[in-house]
């Protein structure tokens, strides 16, 4: 191998030639290969264009006002974007430069909740989640950008080869603790979980309410809360939507996770709801007797 | 009654002091809701640290699938005697009890208390707070991951992006400070920068002389060649650089040592580039090469993105620049990017190289998919697309022969010449179009006249019988042209040694004998040269235009 591989420039110098046979008439050529290509992300989002950020009323979430309005979370690793989403830095009046990853709600439940209008998401900077149904990590890296250094996120996925991007995922972030298990048994990752403050679950299974309720037996703090976004065709796909939210409800309730309020995914996704509770709330009128 | 607890640092046993309260499955989470009330509720027995992470791995390990490890057997035998112990896992106290006779209970009002010392941990273990735990559990989370993952640690591709980057850092590197030498020691020896134009033979022979006036008494044959070493010799006798002194060419010879040890490194690192990709890639490294696939992987990042791409973007890769201004301007995209180094790209040429660009991006694509998402760890997908491309190489080219030599219908495609045009990449003459010349008819005959007559003046007077012959089938090769087919050359010279024989078989004359002599032994000699591309056609080919090709090599092979 003696010749020096200048790769790229030999290959542009040929490709030049290529392309200075003499201009043809011909049309666009379709669709950009790779990631190098504008991403059909929040629209109207190009590159320089001014954004000013103020911070949402969820605590840790912010809002991007452009052309169009979307939601921010600030990025913990700084200059790296997770699944090449567009990120927008701005600088504060010291002369820092923050750096803000935009959250795309056709891609995330919880985007698309947060958007809907829930009252409160419970997922705050410094608090313990535990995640289910993690899958490559792109929501799941949201969320660790809301809770921050002093929280953890718990990310729970099944599958290996999502697995796969959410170790990779994890790698970067210390607060995200990759658990390749079946969500199915929370007693095969007890050892690696403490108790946390909130499960967020988008695990697209019929018994997704067992699901929960087993893992909140094991790890969801008394006065905790949950999450859960629900997939109406993935629970039964016969029975209308509604019908499906209110059965589902019904076992929550069964199993202590009291609903504290329903909204419904349109227009990002069809036939989802997203319900978010208390565990084990401490009823208003005994106070808590300590024996 | 006994608790069994695990975390991320160890195995924890807890007494339950309290027994009466675990009736009240209900009123046991209030219990537990602050520390004083925990610590009168249970305490803590035994810890059982874990010693490394390995152990802990493997203890973990064999948690999650049920079966108690031997260190968690060991801790349990040493403090669980005569008691009954509470654990998480029903089926994991199932076996307890099995191998080592401890009754082993699981119910709700074990899950409340497990959840209570769970809420309580750091107050409960006074070793373990929750600033050691925290990264304890990160550590055993991502082991266990790849555990699980069946994660090989050297199938990592970022070992492939960083050798590469390595790689070009270092011919950089390389060259600045052979630069450098060079530079430096021209001050007091500028003509040897003319003669040895090699940086690494360069820095060799500065630090073996030194000081020029030691060039006359030194022996160079290990590092040059022996004309480079006369010449250096008498160069350095007349040389006008100045002198310098001992220090400072103790600083250059330094410096050509470092310009040889990079040097080395660099090969060093280049076989192990090379082992790695034929790990992790070795479909693609038989396909592509080592070091362009190397450089595929380190454009996309990693194997896994570079596996996501389809074929097309794999053609252009590297290519982007180019790409984008082509697009932007609604001109023609580049043909090939990085995938022009590939030998099979570099073989091709005029219009089939971005045809065969094409074709291995295609099975480039292919194969690094089965390298990324496959199980099989060998080459053979690879190589088997490699042959294809190969043999669709040359059917390309023989179809150009084909098209330019003439087809069975009518005359060659004369190529009109265009001066605006460009000839392939770069006016490669490729040998067919030497042969179109020698098919010419009014070239032949004059080849074969004069052909002729060297034929005559070098073959010996004992084939003077010979000689009446070939006038004759001169002759009869002049009539059977107008009728014959151009074929390729190859076909032709296969086809000599058939009509050789045919030939001899249809000249049914006591001088034929004499013919076959002169046929063979020309065509030992013929057979050495020919490719070996046995083709079964008949024999339509005149056996003049035969023999004259045959004249026209003597001829060549004489000059």
């Amino acid at each position: 191998m003696r010749s020096p591989l200048r790769g790229r420039g030999r290959g542009e110098g040929s490709a030049m030639r290529g392309g200075g046979r003499g201009p043809r008439g011909r049309g666009p050529r379709g669709r950009v290969p790779g990631g190098r290509g504008p991403r059909s992300g929040p629209g109207g989002m190009k590159g320089g264009n001014k954004v000013i950020v103020t911070p949402h009323r969820h605590e840790g979430v912010f809002i991007g006002k452009g052309k169009d309005e979307v939601i921010l979370t600030k990025n913990l690793v700084p200059g790296e974007s997770v699944y090449n989403e567009k990120r927008i830095s701005v600088q504060n009046e010291d002369g820092t430069k923050v750096e803000y990853r935009v959250w795309n709600p056709f891609r995330s439940k919880l985007a698309a909740a947060i958007f809907g209008g829930l009252d409160d998401i419970w997922i705050k900077p410094g608090a313990k989640v535990l995640y289910l149904g993690a899958a490559s990590g792109t929501s799941v890296s949201h969320v660790s950008d809301i809770v921050g250094p002093e929280g953890c996120v718990y990310a729970v996925e099944f599958s290996p080869r999502s697995g796969r991007d959410l170790v990779n995922m994890a790698k970067k972030r210390r607060n995200v603790v990759p658990i390749i298990e079946d969500a199915r048994h929370p007693a095969k990752y007890r050892m690696l979980v403490s108790m946390v403050d909130v499960i967020f679950a988008d695990v697209a299974q019929p018994d997704q309410a067992r699901i929960v309720g087993l893992n909140a037996s094991f790890f969801l703090k008394a006065g905790g809360h949950y999450m859960i976004s629900i997939k109406a065709k993935c629970i039964d796909a016969t029975m209308p939507a509604e019908t499906v939210f209110s059965n589902e409800v019904k076992k929550l309730q069964a199993d202590e996770l009291k609903p504290a309020e329903q909204i419904t995914l349109e227009p990002y996704e069809r036939d989802h709801a997203c319900v978010v509770g208390g565990y084990r709330m401490p009823k208003k009128q005994k106070t808590a007797t300590a024996s | 009654m006994l608790l069994l607890f695990e975390t991320p640092g160890g195995f924890a046993i807890f007494k339950v002091l309290d027994e009466g309260k675990l009736s009240n499955v209900e009123d046991l989470g209030n219990v537990f809701s602050s520390a004083e009330s925990a610590r009168k509720m249970v305490k803590l027995k035994a810890f059982d640290k874990f010693d490394n992470t390995s152990e802990a791995l493997e203890a973990v390990a064999k948690l999650v699938e049920g079966t108690p490890s031997k260190g968690l057997r060991k801790f349990l035998k040493a403090n669980c005697k005569d008691e009954t112990l509470a654990v998480a896992d029903s089926k994991l106290g199932n076996i307890i009890k099995e191998k080592l006779t401890i009754d082993c209970i699981h119910n709700n009002a074990v899950m409340e208390l497990l959840r209570g010392v769970r809420s309580q941990l750091s107050e409960l273990i006074s070793g373990l707070g929750e600033q050691d735990l925290a990264p304890m559990s990160l550590g055993l989370s991502h082991s266990l991951a790849r555990y699980k993952l069946k994660f090989s640690s050297d199938k990592v591709d970022t070992m492939i992006i960083q050798a590469i980057g390595l790689l070009d850092d270092l011919d950089k590197e390389l060259n600045t400070y052979a630069m450098r030498v060079r530079e430096w020691y021209g001050w007091h020896f500028p003509e040897l920068a003319k003669i040895i134009s090699d940086n690494i033979l360069y820095a060799k022979s500065v630090k073996l002389m030194g000081n020029r006036i030691n060039a006359a008494k030194l022996d160079f044959s290990e590092i040059l060649a022996d004309e480079v070493e006369a010449e250096l010799k008498e160069a350095s006798v007349i040389s006008m650089g100045t002198e310098v002194s001992d220090l400072d060419l103790i600083h250059i010879r330094e410096l050509c040592d470092q310009v040889l040890s990079l040097a080395e490194y660099r090969a060093q690192l280049y076989d192990y580039l090379k082992s790695r990709m034929n790990t992790i890639a070795p479909n693609l490294t038989a396909l592509v090469g080592e070091l362009v696939g190397a450089r595929l992987i380190s454009h996309s990042g990693s194997l896994l993105n570079l596996s996501k791409q389809p074929g097309s973007t794999v053609q252009i890769l590297g290519a982007e620049k180019a790409l984008f201004r082509a697009l932007k301007t609604k001109h023609n995209t580049p043909k090939y990017g990085l995938i022009f180094h590939a030998s099979v790209v570099g073989q091709a040429g005029g219009k089939n190289k971005p045809r065969i660009a094409r074709s291995l991006a295609a099975k480039a694509a292919l194969s690094i998919r089965c390298d990324a998402l496959g199980d099989a760890g060998d080459n053979s997908m690879g190589v088997e697309n490699r042959l294809k491309l190969e043999a669709r190489l040359r059917s390309l080219e023989g179809k150009d022969l084909g098209r330019l030599a003439g087809s069975a219908k009518g005359k060659p495609k004369i190529e009109v010449y265009n001066k605006d045009k460009k000839m392939g990449s770069g006016g490669l003459i490729t040998p067919a179009k030497v042969r179109l010349l020698s098919l010419q008819p009014l070239v032949l005959s004059a080849i074969v006249t004069y052909l002729y007559c060297c034929f005559v003046q070098t073959y010996n007077t004992a084939a003077d019988s010979l000689l009446v012959q070939t006038p004759a089938s001169a002759e009869d090769g002049v009539k059977e042209k107008k009728e014959k087919k151009k074929k390729k050359k190859k076909k032709a010279e296969a086809e000599e040694e058939e009509e050789a024989k045919s030939e001899e078989s249809s000249k049914k004359k006591k001088k034929k004998a004499k013919t076959e002599v002169e046929f063979e032994v020309e065509e030992p000699a013929k057979k050495e040269k020919k490719k070996k591309r046995k083709h079964e056609e008949e024999e339509t080919e005149e056996p003049a235009k035969k023999k004259e090709k045959k004249e026209k090599k003597k001829k060549k092979s004489e000059a």
